[in-house]
């Protein structure tokens, strides 16, 4: 089993390991548990930030940490969403947004997951599925997950999206909305998003008794355009600098921008993040771009990635999949249609070819030495597209390494498998290099 | 000679000058494309292998869309149209769009809900879907061809079985139907296409032509004036979004009726590896329908026939609530007795067993299987006749059950180890309400009623996870025999959570808990945890209820017995004769089919 050596990810591994084995029988400890460990975790982000790190991942690690256990803690006013779905809204009201992802990933760092895997599958829940949404109903049937008031989610990115909300809104008896995204990018269909986010916001009212303020919404999707727009800005600041990040991290800034995107925290991290990479030191290991979801908790992967010399993640296109890199159509006058432009162009919807011109993009700017596509389990959007990806990629000149694992459960992240590819990508990376410079 | 099973082995390019265009989903427009001049098929193609797919896209997609992207990939198919139904669809579509090998590929951007504004959305995808295809054809849209297009739909109410879930490979419809007595309905992912007829005067509506030819004379409205074809997409795009839902839709209420339809005896219900949709709905049918359901899951490949014909004729002889009628009595013995003889053959032992008219136990016997199932079965029968003093013609029936029963000689019937089971094990446990059988290839959970009759049953499927073959690869690893490995199991210290069910991950997470010194006994536990939560699993899927009776090889081994028990909270008894279980089974049913007992 793999041994995680950070202190945050000792700190949860403690409580993780009291409560494995009692989340079935007795939900409301286990419940009392996590929530303790996250509150440690919670308050150690906040007075003893990671001196490691760089002041942008500090305040990347304290957001998403806030995000998932502020949303946990109050699940009154919480509501639970998919990724990419736009959260302006609920920001707007008051509410506390925290995404399936999330959850799922901050059960997987307090080691719990393979309890609420198996609680899911013994419920029939398709052992193939993707681990982050079987991880999500683990935890609502056995009742450690108590019940939001609203469910609300997009179709995009995956299947899983509607499956899992629409089965946990009936098991939890909770309100649900589910926003379709058409695949085609045109502005028909932005309206029609448009259109159904008018009714998620009605229905959030509806539900919470709260009234959405149009100027307040307008300001929160200013001040996401301005965030993303930052985002991109940092893209070529990050080639040859010392990112001190490590995988963990990389999901936690991703989260952070998924759950505060519109609130001045999440823009002032990532304008922290432009200065930070301005002033931050050489960096001359190995800069790689990582697709999809990266298994933080995987110890042959931190020995690569995780703050050292040989090799870093310099950009992970979960990171960007909601940026524009050519300018909004909509702007915040148009609220409505501006979250659902973003989630309509988003790099997740439409064919392969969007998503693999994106990654092509973030590896341009950033100057990567190479791609990791990692085939989250269950994920066939990505498994799928992983072919086309390597072969587009390697044409540019970015070669690529299809691994396969899990984002979120240990289980189907073998250490040695994944030790053997990723060390001979790293060696076929270096020795290139070598022959550049020697040449 | 090919594996391939396929009704559409022999794509054609064109029939009568009309271009075949092949489909996988029911949402595809297919009586507007016959309109168009096209000849409009479902791919019901199952390779032979996936070599290709896996090469191309990745190995964990379903079964289907695999099928479906080699068949695409043929030189024989030409024209292919999709709908963005799923993950796996939309990614075949992307790779499909990128190898560039079709003459038409299209994929209808189908909406996940059904309301006004999707149904706009989806007529105006239908209406470029025409427009790209007359102008790759270059023939006009005809509404009399598209209204022919429309099939009768046959509103069933006759006595039968119906197939729903994930689409059904020809290989399992094959089987399935070979097994059942009643005929077979499929209504599937790709199986239930019911788009309703057109109304008699869509038909009568007129055509472009004279359209056109009114406008010129009038010379006013020319723009305004309704195609034939919009008419046809006004009326046809609600409709055709209006089908029964696939799984993938927002709202599947409409499902339910899918469930204990009028003549809806049985439900085979398929789920496919790596297609996320019908697992769920297969949770919820099994525990809110009040019918008679089997749960099959396929890779969409011709998967281990022997293991799936089980099941099948085991479920045929749950609906039929008999083991086989009456059968044919032999003449049987002069002493007055009557003497039936059962027969179990198993991947690891043949068992052999008679009883007599009192259904008492008259003698048992126990043998290797070997190589060859008829050999073992031939062994086995002259063994337990001579230790019962009988010859062949004391017997008045012989009944056959187990994986090898169809290859035994001179056997009167056949019989599944499914119904065998739970008459053997009524009559060794009476009280026992749930059998646990996990033998060497396989585990089972049988649910049964107090008279022993089966309510539900259900089968691991086509891997060694959960089975005794798994614990022997682990005892091998080990390096440790394997009545040692069950012993020492029991005297564990410490929990360790064997996190992989997967025989071949479980093998490297072995070897790394033996690399840290982790004591053998507890490695052992955690293995035998493993297997027990496991069957737990599967014991969940029938409502399984105490009182529980292990069968099987495993039922040897004391650590899973005990580890099921605390999985199950509930002791799981066995019995000396648990081996013998299958084989009883068949004698007794044998002795019951004999009339006037």
């Amino acid at each position: 089993m793999a041994d995680d050596t950070k202190p945050g990810i000792r700190i949860l591994d403690r409580f993780g390991s009291i409560m494995d084995g009692i989340d079935e029988t007795d939900p409301d400890t286990a419940r009392f548990w996590l929530t303790m460990a996250f509150q440690i975790k919670r308050w150690q982000t906040r007075h003893l930030p990671d001196r490691g790190e760089l002041p942008s991942g500090n305040i990347g690690a304290r957001l998403a940490l806030e995000g998932v256990t502020d949303a946990l803690e109050d699940p009154d006013n919480a509501v639970i969403t998919s990724i990419f779905l736009p959260n302006e809204i609920f920001h707007a009201m008051g509410l506390k947004p925290v995404m399936a992802e999330a959850i799922s990933d901050f059960l997987t760092g307090a080691r719990s997951e393979a309890g609420f895997v198996a609680a899911a599958e013994q419920r029939g829940v398709p052992e193939t599925y993707c681990s982050f949404h079987k991880i999500l109903i683990g935890a609502a049937e056995t009742g450690v997950l108590v019940k939001p008031h609203l469910i609300a989610n997009a179709s995009v990115a995956c299947d899983a999206n509607n499956i899992t909300f629409k089965w946990l809104a009936k098991s939890l008896g909770s309100e649900h909305v589910y926003v379709d995204v058409p695949y085609e990018q045109g502005d028909d269909s932005i309206r029609y998003v448009a259109d159904q986010l008018r009714e998620l916001a009605h229905v959030t009212e509806e539900t919470f008794g709260r009234r959405l303020d149009l100027d307040v919404l307008k300001e929160y999707v200013t001040r996401s355009q301005a965030t993303l727009d930052a985002m991109v800005r940092t893209l070529p600041l990050r080639h040859g600098r010392y990112l001190a990040n490590d995988m963990g991290l990389e999901m936690q800034q991703a989260l952070a921008l998924f759950l505060m995107l519109g609130l001045p925290d999440a823009e002032r991290m990532v304008h922290q993040m432009e200065e930070d990479y301005k002033s931050a030191r050489r960096y001359d290991g190995l800069s790689l771009v990582w697709v999809h979801a990266a298994p933080y908790f995987s110890v042959p992967l931190q020995k690569v990635l995780d703050r050292t010399e040989t090799a870093q993640i310099i950009a992970s296109d979960m990171g960007f999949a909601q940026v524009s890199l050519d300018g909004w159509s909509y702007g915040p006058d148009h609220p409505f249609e501006a979250m659902a432009e973003r989630l309509v162009r988003n790099s997740f919807n439409g064919p392969a070819t969007r998503r693999i011109d994106r990654i092509r993009e973030l590896a341009e700017r950033t100057q990567a030495d190479g791609v990791v596509v990692f085939c989250h389990w269950g994920c066939k959007e990505t498994l799928g597209a992983s072919q086309l990806m390597k072969r587009d990629l390697e044409a540019a000149g970015f070669p690529t390494l299809v691994l396969d694992g899990d984002g979120c459960n240990r289980a189907n992240c073998p250490d040695g498998q994944v030790a053997t590819r990723m060390g001979a990508f790293i060696e076929m990376l270096q020795a290139q290099r070598a022959e550049e410079a020697g040449a | 000679m090919s594996d391939e099973t396929d009704a559409t082995s022999t794509a054609e390019r064109t029939t009568g000058g009309r271009e075949v265009i092949y489909y996988p989903c029911k949402y595809v427009p297919a009586e507007l494309l016959a309109g168009l001049g096209a000849d409009v098929r479902p791919v019901t193609f199952e390779a032979g292998s996936f070599e290709e797919a896996d090469r191309l896209a990745h190995p964990n997609l379903c079964g289907y869309g695999k099928s479906l992207l080699s068949f695409a990939m043929r030189p024989d198919v030409h024209a292919v149209v999709l709908t963005s139904c799923c993950d796996v669809i939309r990614r075949v579509y992307d790779v499909l769009a990128d190898a560039d090998v079709l003459d038409f590929l299209w994929m209808v951007d189908l909406p996940h809900k059904g309301g006004p504004a999707e149904t706009k959305r989806f007529r105006r995808e239908l209406a470029r879907l025409s427009e790209a295809y007359a102008e790759h054809t270059g023939t006009p849209f005809d509404i009399g061809r598209a209204v022919a297009a429309f099939p009768e739909i046959p509103r069933r109410r006759d006595d039968r079985v119906s197939v729903v879930g994930a689409h059904a490979p020809a290989s399992l419809l094959e089987t399935t139907s070979a097994e059942m007595t009643l005929p077979l309905e499929n209504v599937t992912c790709t199986g239930g296409r019911l788009v309703t007829a057109p109304p008699p005067e869509l038909g009568r509506a007129p055509r472009d032509v004279d359209e056109r030819a009114a406008c010129d004379a009038c010379e006013v409205g020319q723009d305004e004036a309704p195609t034939s074809l919009d008419t046809f997409l006004d009326w046809y795009a609600p409709v055709l979004l209006d089908q029964l839902p696939c799984m993938r839709m927002n709202d599947v209420s409409g499902r339910r009726s899918l469930l204990g339809a009028p003549g809806q005896k049985g439900v085979i219900y398929h789920t496919m590896k790596f297609c996320d949709y019908y697992g769920f709905e297969y949770a919820e049918a099994a525990k809110e329908a009040d019918i008679p359901m089997l749960k099959v899951e396929t890779d969409g490949t011709s998967q281990s026939a022997g293991q799936l014909r089980t099941r099948l004729k085991a479920f045929d002889e749950t609906l039929r609530g008999v083991a086989g009628g009456h059968l044919p009595l032999r003449k049987g013995s002069d002493d007055g007795h009557t003497y039936v003889m059962g027969v179990d053959s198993g991947s690891t032992t043949t068992d052999a067993v008679i009883m007599d008219g009192r259904d008492r136990i008259v003698a048992s016997v126990i043998v290797a299987t070997g190589a060859r199932a008829t050999a073992g079965a031939t062994k086995a029968v002259e063994c337990v006749l001579e230790k019962a003093g009988l010859t062949e013609h004391d017997l008045a029936l012989r009944v056959a059950t187990g994986y090898g029963r169809d290859a035994i000689p001179d056997m009167d019937a056949t019989i599944t180890e499914i119904t065998c089971h739970a008459a053997g094990a009524h009559f060794l446990a009476p009280d026992a309400r749930t059998v646990i059988d996990i033998g060497g290839q396989d585990s089972k959970v049988i649910h049964l009623a107090e008279d022993g009759s089966v309510v539900n049953f259900v089968m691991n499927d086509k891997c060694a996870a959960g089975t005794g073959r798994f614990l022997e690869m682990m005892a091998r690893t080990m390096e440790m025999p394997l009545d040692e490995f069950c012993r020492c199991g029991l005297d564990w210290k410490h929990e360790v959570r064997i996190s992989n069910m997967c025989t071949v991950f479980a093998e490297s997470e072995v070897v790394s808990l033996v690399a840290d010194d982790t004591p053998i006994a507890d490695i052992i536990h955690g293995l035998d945890m493993s297997v027990a939560s496991k069957t737990a699993a599967l014991a969940k899927r029938v409502h399984a209820e105490p009182a529980y009776l292990m069968t099987g090889g495993v039922a040897n081994n004391d650590g899973v017995v005990a580890a099921l028990g605390d999985v199950l909270g509930s002791p799981v008894a066995t019995h000396e004769d648990s081996q013998l279980c299958g084989a009883i089974g068949a004698a007794l049913l044998g002795l019951d089919s004999i009339e006037g007992r």
